[in-house]
């Protein structure tokens, strides 16, 4: 008994540790249908068209084609290979499925500043997609969890000792995927002439609004790319980034105000799917954030009014008033920052500023559809 | 000794394909002859189950699954003297068409969840009537195919790797029982004028009605379309 427990815990050790590589893709490849990398892909296949009928797909064909342009610059060869589906989420992420499927949410359009931050993040991505690492990480923990279960047949310290050996490679293994994507990413970007410096800018102002953010446990945990990322940003990847960029010429796709106008029709949009997060520490500082480019500062400005009138802090309705007061100055002010400005006068006991506001809204939105509503208001001002 | 009788008498259970067929009690508009039927393409997923019981997505299997239930179906169907005609849910996924595909889908598992399973709705007693619909809105797809009734076909299965027959047996030796893979199916039949699921049923396929092979499939089509009105 002793020795059948000892070579089943020895079996499971070499299970354990017996690296299980994907192979680095070659273009246009389709797995066979029978094996494991065929099954996901078939699988992957269908979710895709579930995607093509959603009612998150952005399907501006402007922006669906500056995208897939980005991406194919970035994956070369690939470029065939990988479907582009912008989806309006108001989170950063972008995943690339073993597949070819890409999605990618606006709350990374929104939030990159530069079109070499987008192409270093589509490069990460596509490194994953060439690499191979989402079939990688299926059959690792496919190995991993075949010995838990033989541990947990094999009673004992040797089981116990075997199941920990593979947890521990697992986790290794998918932060050097992180790295790699990181690395190759970067290289990907530049050498499709995009400047170097994204990588690092893009991850560092993920910190800074990890940081800024409402809640005590997105503060003080590891910044993510996304909710879903298990694989924590850290200053590490940022040092690893900039070394790699030190030195390098510049490159293209680092103006701001150029990627601000790709992203301008749909600025106030992502804006308003943004704070619908209700994490307004966030949402400012990313706020203030696109706000130094000193462009778009009536869409930006009413925003920033939008999430102190939402957070309804102590001190709150004067921000928003100040912030809902910056922005009607600016030739591209929502019409709405009329409507809560005249809501913040009439609470202040200000009628006269009041009707102004109000009357501004209408004439600008005269078929708003709060209307009405807006007219019972303006009544009520009149009447008093 | 009355262990192995338990054993035994699970081990006979889990040898044939059982079934257990819901009808409306609401509107029983079964289809008169010559009714032409839509036939939806099966929904099939089946799986491999890894050494540990991951089920692992075997496509191979799905697509053999998804055509050997279709022509079975199909012939099962020829016999009825009903026209039968086709669609493809991957072609068919936008407007409206596509969503009562995916209603029915919802639907469709719904009926599992609250007839099947050990939950029931408040609002639908497991005693009370069998009354599910897609409502009228399903009248869509009648005009589109011009069908009388549609007939869904879902599948969804796991068969043991070898590693993992390999397992069960070396596990029995230490005293340990591994599950096998199993697989289920259901077919539900709408009437396209109402919505109303006129007819359910959902079967557990035995080892005979392995829906992979051609024979395995004929034997779970038998067994899940025993007693439709079709």
């Amino acid at each position: 008994m002793r020795l059948r427990n000892v070579l089943l815990a020895a079996s499971a050790w070499a299970v354990a540790v017996t690296p299980v590589f994907a192979e680095p893709r070659p273009p246009h490849s389709r797995p066979v249908l029978s094996s494991d990398e065929g099954g996901i892909w078939d699988l992957l296949d269908r979710a895709e068209l579930d995607t093509r009928n959603s009612a998150e797909l952005d399907k501006d064909p402007v922006l669906n084609a500056y995208v897939q342009g980005v991406v194919c610059k970035v994956a070369g060869d690939y470029c065939a290979d990988l479907r582009v589906y912008l989806l309006d989420r108001p989170y950063l992420n972008a995943i690339t499925a073993p597949n070819g499927y890409v999605e990618v949410w606006s709350g990374l359009m929104l939030r990159a500043e530069t079109e070499s931050e987008l192409a270093f993040v589509l490069g990460h991505e596509i490194t994953h997609f060439t690499e191979n690492h989402g079939i990688e990480q299926w059959r690792k923990a496919r190995a991993q969890a075949n010995v838990a279960m033989l541990a947990s047949i094999v009673s004992g310290p040797l089981g116990l000792l075997a199941a920990l050996g593979a947890a521990a490679s697992l986790s290794a293994y998918s932060r050097e995927d992180e790295r790699q994507a990181d690395r190759e990413g970067l290289e990907r970007a530049v050498a499709a002439g995009y400047d170097a410096g994204g990588g690092a800018a893009m991850w560092t102002w993920v910190i800074d609004e990890a940081k800024a953010s409402d809640f005590k446990k997105v503060r003080e945990g590891p910044a993510r790319a996304s909710i879903f990322n298990t694989h924590p940003i850290d200053q590490e990847r940022i040092a690893t980034l900039t070394a790699l960029a030190k030195g390098r010429p510049a490159g293209a796709g680092a103006d701001k105000a150029v990627y601000r106008a790709v992203i301008r029709p749909h600025l106030a949009s992502w804006l308003r799917d943004d704070l619908r997060r209700r994490d307004y520490g966030q949402s400012l500082y990313l706020i203030q954030r696109l706000s130094q480019l000193g462009t778009d500062m009536g869409v930006l400005n009413y925003f920033k009014g939008e999430a102190y009138r939402l957070r309804r802090g102590a001190g709150d309705d004067a921000l928003a008033q100040a912030a809902y007061e910056a922005a009607v100055t600016q030739i591209d002010v929502p019409p709405e920052a009329f409507r809560e400005l005249g809501n913040l006068y009439v609470r202040a006991g200000d009628k006269a500023r009041a009707r102004t506001a109000f009357e501004s809204y209408l004439s600008r939105a005269p078929e708003a559809q709060d209307r009405w509503l807006v007219e019972t208001s303006l009544k009520t001002l009149e009447g008093t | 000794m009355k262990r192995l009788i338990v054993a035994l008498a699970c081990l006979a259970m889990a040898a044939c394909t059982t079934t257990n067929v819901k009808t409306s009690t609401q509107t029983l508009s079964v289809p008169k002859a010559g009714a032409r039927v839509l036939l939806v393409q099966p929904d099939v997923q089946l799986s491999v189950l890894t050494i540990a019981g991951i089920p692992e997505p075997k496509a191979d299997w799905t697509n053999a699954a998804r055509d050997n239930l279709r022509s079975q179906i199909q012939s099962s169907l020829a016999a009825g003297n009903h026209p039968v005609s086709n669609v493809k849910p991957d072609e068919a996924m936008e407007g409206k068409v596509g969503q009562l595909l995916r209603l029915h889908e919802a639907v469709g598992l719904s009926v599992l969840m609250f007839n099947y399973s050990g939950f029931s709705l408040p609002t639908k007693p497991r005693t009370g009537p069998f009354d599910w619909t897609l409502g009228e809105g399903a009248q869509a797809l009648g005009q589109t195919y011009n069908a009388d009734y549609a007939l869904f076909v879902y599948a969804r299965g796991s068969y043991s790797s070898a590693g993992r027959k390999v397992a069960m047996v070396g596990a029995a030796l230490l005293g340990v029982g591994i599950a096998p893979g199993s697989q289920q199916a259901f077919a539900s039949l709408v009437d396209l004028k109402t919505g109303q699921i006129v007819w359910f049923n959902m079967a557990t396929a035995g080892p005979e009605a392995d829906m992979r092979s051609p024979e395995g499939s004929k034997a779970l089509v038998a067994a899940l379309l025993k007693g439709a009105p079709l």
